[in-house]
């Protein structure tokens, strides 16, 4: 696959160069770490939830949860500015691996879930929690799914690429 | 203070701790008294903990000594493989533990199942654990040497026990394998974060709403999240052994994860829970409980972060 060249200009730009190459704990490394913190408020929580619809831990009341989803927005949000920052330090590296478009497509997946089942489940104005329930029971399979395929994606990342940089092979 | 130091002075747990663990264990069953049981818990519980740094600090000792022609390698690595063995047995041992300790204070009593694994495992344990002392011990100490007659038990362990340099080579020789490790390492993760880190946040006054014993009830899922990681992190290990003692970020994460073991501990059973665990929707958690959960919380976040830099700070501490 021909790489364009805007990917080339975007590393060239001194943030990106800064991003790669500066040995300051800051660096790169430090906004994989806000990635990872943005990754546990997301779908640790969202997890959770998953598991209650599936019927564990019936003692939890499903109402307040809906407020947990405030917590998951601000790791969602964390993830799409430490994301964009993470593909600005690589572009070439991320624009060349079909395994980021998949990771990409799988979170686009993951949230329009997320975004159904704070509607359908949390939204609803009956709050009764058999109602709840059986609308929540699928939306929950395909979250566990979906994020857990997102972060096999993103993990597989690490492992798979064609270029390093621009011209640089892996 | 550096790895031989280290290693001298924690590798002395798992070998006495299983034995006291198992005495009072044993001792619970006839005396049938619930803080003999719950001691005997709580043990074997800390030494299945503290058995993790026994084991890495073992690799950090061995790189101090292997330069030295006077000792014997073979013996380094017969000690290294009966750690191999012991270890798996020892965090067995342990999460038979935690799922006993926590029956006990919802004052459920065990079932026989649990009574019989902890049994099994444990004196399991304190073979492996007395054969890799002794192993040890036989690299610097020529009196306790007993010649090659071997006793047919230890033929027969030693025939389970894995080469150190196969069990590594094992673990890394396939990418994928590996990236598998680390896909799970990070499932532990957010089972860890989902259950244990929202309860914290919970404790701390975040969404009240939600009482405290409720969601508690998803804590053992973050005990499995715990687990899978231990053993995810364990294998990470022997796959490559100096690239993380030669790291301060894999050590300090290792610091944290006992500090985060321990303030839980500390959370169930000084009474910090029971104070939580009568509160109804709504109602905020004693300042007690408040600051036991807030240090969990950060250092489990400390836990994620110092993993995070591990890759960076290799070669951090002078080989």
């Amino acid at each position: 696959m021909a790489v364009p060249l805007f990917l080339n200009a975007l590393e060239q730009t001194g943030f990106s160069t800064w991003l790669r190459e500066s040995e300051s704990v800051f660096g790169f490394y430090f906004i994989l770490v806000l990635h990872t913190i943005g990754l546990a408020l997301v779908v640790g929580p969202n997890a959770a939830i998953d598991l209650r619809l599936l019927g564990l831990a019936p003692e939890i009341p499903l109402p307040p949860l809906k407020s947990w989803f405030n917590l998951m927005w601000l790791g969602l949000a964390i993830n799409a500015v430490t994301g964009v920052v993470l593909v600005l330090a690589y572009p070439s590296k991320a624009f060349t691996n079909p395994d980021f478009y998949l990771k990409l497509t799988l979170i686009g997946f993951a949230i329009w879930n997320l975004q159904r089942m704070k509607r359908q489940v949390f939204d609803g104005l009956t709050q009764d929690e058999e109602a709840m329930l059986a609308k929540g029971r699928m939306l929950a399979v395909w979250s566990l799914l979906l994020w857990a395929g997102v972060i096999t994606a993103g993990r597989l990342l690490a492992y798979t690429c064609s270029y390093l940089v621009y011209g640089v092979p892996c | 203070m550096d790895f031989p130091h280290l290693h001298l002075l924690l590798n002395h747990f798992p070998i006495i701790g299983t034995m006291v663990g198992a005495g009072l264990f044993l001792t619970s069953l006839f005396v049938r008294t619930e803080d003999v049981r719950l001691s005997s818990l709580i043990i074997l519980i800390v030494v299945a903990l503290l058995s993790i740094p026994a084991f890495i600090t073992g690799v950090g000792a061995q790189e101090k000594i292997v330069a030295d022609t006077s000792i014997s390698n073979d013996r380094i690595q017969r000690h290294e493989g009966a750690a191999e063995l012991a270890i798996w047995f020892m965090e067995v041992t342990g999460a038979v533990a935690v799922i006993a300790l926590w029956q006990c204070v919802r004052r459920v009593t065990p079932a026989p199942w649990i009574t019989l694994a902890i049994l099994v495992f444990t004196l399991l344990t304190v073979a492996l654990m007395a054969r890799t002392g002794n192993t040890g011990g036989e690299i610097r100490h020529s009196e306790i040497r007993s010649g090659e007659e071997n006793t047919a038990a230890d033929a027969a362990l030693a025939y389970f026990e894995p080469s150190p340099a196969r069990f590594t080579r094992l673990m890394i020789i396939n990418k994928w394998w590996w990236a598998f490790m680390m896909d799970m390492h990070f499932f532990g993760l957010v089972l860890l974060i989902g259950t244990i880190g929202m309860l914290n946040l919970r404790v701390l006054g975040f969404v009240k709403q939600v009482p405290i014993a409720a969601l508690n009830k998803l804590v053992p899922w973050g005990l499995a999240g715990f687990g899978l990681n231990v053993t995810t992190g364990l294998l990470a290990f022997i796959g490559m052994p100096t690239f993380y003692t030669h790291d301060i970020a894999f050590v300090l994460k290792i610091a944290a994860i006992l500090l985060a073991a321990a303030a839980m501990v500390v959370f169930y059973l000084s009474g910090a829970f029971r104070d939580c665990e009568t509160l109804g929707a709504g109602k905020d958690a004693p300042l007690r409980a408040k600051l036991i959960a807030g240090t969990s919380l950060v250092l489990w976040f400390a836990v994620i972060v110092l993993g995070r830099y591990i890759q960076p700070l290799q070669d951090s501490i002078a080989r």
